[in-house]
């Protein structure tokens, strides 16, 4: 077990260096540089500013600098455009609220996703079945940008009970529109993924075993059923994890929660390079730890994996 | 999804059939997909979107760029949808011809999703093909190159490429198509794994054909079903992705326009109560998807019969 997680991480620091490095190259190769405005400035500032920021000096002192930083004190730089801000800072102000309407979501998506698909497999082609079926081919085409304007359209124009926008210290009132919207199509992948196995898992000899020992049905789903009928949901949730932390971006948008995503994007109409990046190799990092952290769960779960 | 009775009694009858007259796989699995109403009533409304996204433009009584300039400032009660006034779909708030920019917006969406697609068939099928044919360290080395690529949530990478590069079509069709192999490769990796041990492969190998040659002629052709299902329901993901991007304001740029980007305008006004601007892009955005998703379907049911 050990040496397969040492074997992991082994792939995924490489897979984070090329990543870092490729937004990197992808930056130095911008024509134009971030301090190229309408007015161009002098070029004596122009020359101060860009040995401020370390711009002056050729490309692999450059790069050298921007790893190092990264690698060894997580520092991606000052930002061009906030100047009176790092690029840490302003992910230490967006990452929490980001961070907490993302982790209620994958519970909503989770949660409901499984029992959804559960209760659906348990009582096959009964009405319950039916309406979980049609619930997650109708939320497969519902995108967290398609959701978040009929949320708002139902609940805040037409019920006025949700407000449209905003964070508000995270209150639930400003949390609930943001989840639904970001958890939907998952939650309805994760239903269909957990009824087909579930199905698949309940049709097998070791389930028929348990039942005519005479356990009751609860035990069955539980003991038995539940940890074999789970893994292809796991091996899902990798994927589902960087749908949904790019549909914050949305999110953050939309409904103005003050979020990464609204600084990567203003960053993005800014040609705020080091923000974007910073936020790109922070969400790069995530994604690929929590793959990890799939993977290995994985392992530990099934036995018929050898590590 | 489906209850697959369709699917099953179709292999029963061809069974039955199969003693009176052959029938080829592709004959079979026409049958089959014709028995699945909702794939057929899907690819009927795909049909009508695609003539709607390439004829629509006749039939539209304004020019896409026009700006009525006999409704600015009374958006709200002049340009509602009205067969009257020829804006079939209402304006926008720019006071364009709503009808006309879904006509654009529907074909830029279908255009980019198609192309997506083509690109994923194209790259990953030969990318997969060639990983699973020669094997061993070949093999893991491609499909490391893969997996450290599918860890990056490419999402993100092609935001940054867009503000270095420049917003264009060209740049969100290279990101576009940058990402969508990599599914296409895994799958017609493994599936190549299965077939290069067939017979007729060992007889390719023993009569001295070249492996080029094998994995076009002999092993690309039999990956074509599953790559047919695949791209089928690439088509909709891609089209998502790409109005995911122009909902940020950061894909199609303007006078052009998609699904995506109509839904992000519809989006701001609708507070104004302009419902018609968002229902009509969000009604064709989620009819496509649909249709889309049900083909593909149908078409796995067909194709695929023993992959439920």
């Amino acid at each position: 077990m050990f040496s397969f997680v040492i074997r992991r991480l082994a792939v995924a620091i490489p897979t984070l260096l090329v990543l870092v490095i490729i937004s990197f190259i992808l930056m130095y190769a911008a024509p134009g540089g971030p301090f190229n405005s309408e007015r161009p400035l002098p070029p004596e500032v122009l020359a101060n500013i860009e040995a401020k920021y370390g711009l002056d000096q050729p490309f692999w002192a450059q790069i050298a600098n921007y790893v190092w930083g990264v690698v060894t004190s997580f520092d991606f730089g000052p930002s061009f455009q906030y100047k009176d801000r790092s690029v840490n800072d302003i992910i230490a102000q967006g990452f929490p609220v980001t961070l907490t309407y993302g982790f209620w979501s994958f519970v909503v998506a989770v949660t409901v996703g499984v029992s959804l698909g559960v209760a659906a497999a348990i009582r096959q082609n009964s009405w319950l079945d039916y309406l979980a079926v049609g619930i997650s081919v109708g939320a497969q085409v519902l995108p967290n940008f398609v959701m978040a304007p009929i949320l708002v359209l139902t609940f805040t124009l037409w019920l006025g009970w949700l407000p449209g926008g905003g964070w508000n210290g995270g209150q639930w009132q400003n949390l609930v529109m943001p989840v639904i919207a970001l958890s939907t199509s998952y939650m309805a992948s994760i239903a269909r993924i957990t009824r087909s196995s579930m199905l698949e898992v309940l049709n097998t000899n070791f389930i028929r075993t348990a039942r005519a020992k005479g356990l009751p049905m609860r035990r069955v789903i539980w003991r038995h059923a539940m940890k074999p009928a789970m893994l292809p949901v796991l091996s899902y949730l990798g994927p589902a994890f960087v749908g949904m932390i790019t549909g914050s971006v949305v999110i953050d948008v939309f409904f103005s929660t003050g979020g990464i995503g609204q600084f990567f994007v203003n960053s993005a109409f800014n040609r705020d390079y080091s923000v974007i990046m910073g936020i790109t190799i922070l969400v790069g990092a995530l994604t690929i730890f929590f793959n990890l952290v799939v993977d290995v769960l994985y392992a530990w779960i099934d036995p018929k994996i050898r590590y | 999804m489906f209850p697959n009775r369709a699917a099953v009694e179709g292999v029963g009858d061809a069974a039955q059939l199969a003693e009176i007259k052959g029938r080829s796989l592709w004959a079979d699995a026409r049958t089959r997909f014709f028995r699945n109403k909702a794939a057929v009533v899907s690819l009927i409304m795909l049909g009508l979107i695609g003539a709607f996204a390439l004829f629509g433009q006749f039939f539209a009584q304004y020019d896409k760029g026009f700006v009525d300039f006999s409704l600015i400032g009374s958006n709200a009660n002049k340009g509602v949808p009205s067969i009257e006034n020829g804006h079939y779909f209402g304006t926008d708030s720019n006071g364009r011809d709503l009808y006309a920019r879904v006509v654009q917006g529907t074909g830029i969406s279908l255009m980019v999703g198609i192309v997506g697609a083509m690109v994923a068939v194209i790259v990953g099928t030969l990318y997969g093909a060639t990983a699973g044919y020669f094997g061993g360290r070949i093999d893991g080395a491609m499909m490391r190159i893969v997996d450290v690529l599918m860890s990056i949530p490419f999402m993100f990478v092609l935001i940054l490429m867009l503000v270095i590069f420049g917003r264009s079509i060209f740049m969100l069709f290279l990101g576009i198509g940058l990402i969508s192999w990599l599914d296409m490769a895994r799958i017609a990796r493994g599936q190549t794994l299965t077939i290069k041990n067939k017979e007729f492969v060992e007889v390719a190998v023993a009569t001295g054909v070249r492996p080029i040659k094998i994995i076009l002629r002999h092993i690309v052709p039999n990956l074509l079903g599953i790559v047919i299902v695949y791209a089928t329901l690439l088509v909709p993901s891609m089209i998502i992705f790409e109005s995911f991007i122009s909902f940020l304001g950061l894909g199609v740029q303007e006078p052009n326009t998609s699904l995506g980007a109509l839904i992000n305008e519809g989006a701001r006004t609708m507070q104004f109560g302009y419902y018609w601007q968002i229902a009509y892009p969000l009604f064709f955005f989620v009819v496509t998807i649909f249709a889309f998703f049900f083909v593909g379907d149908g078409l796995r049911d067909a194709l695929d019969p023993k992959d439920r």
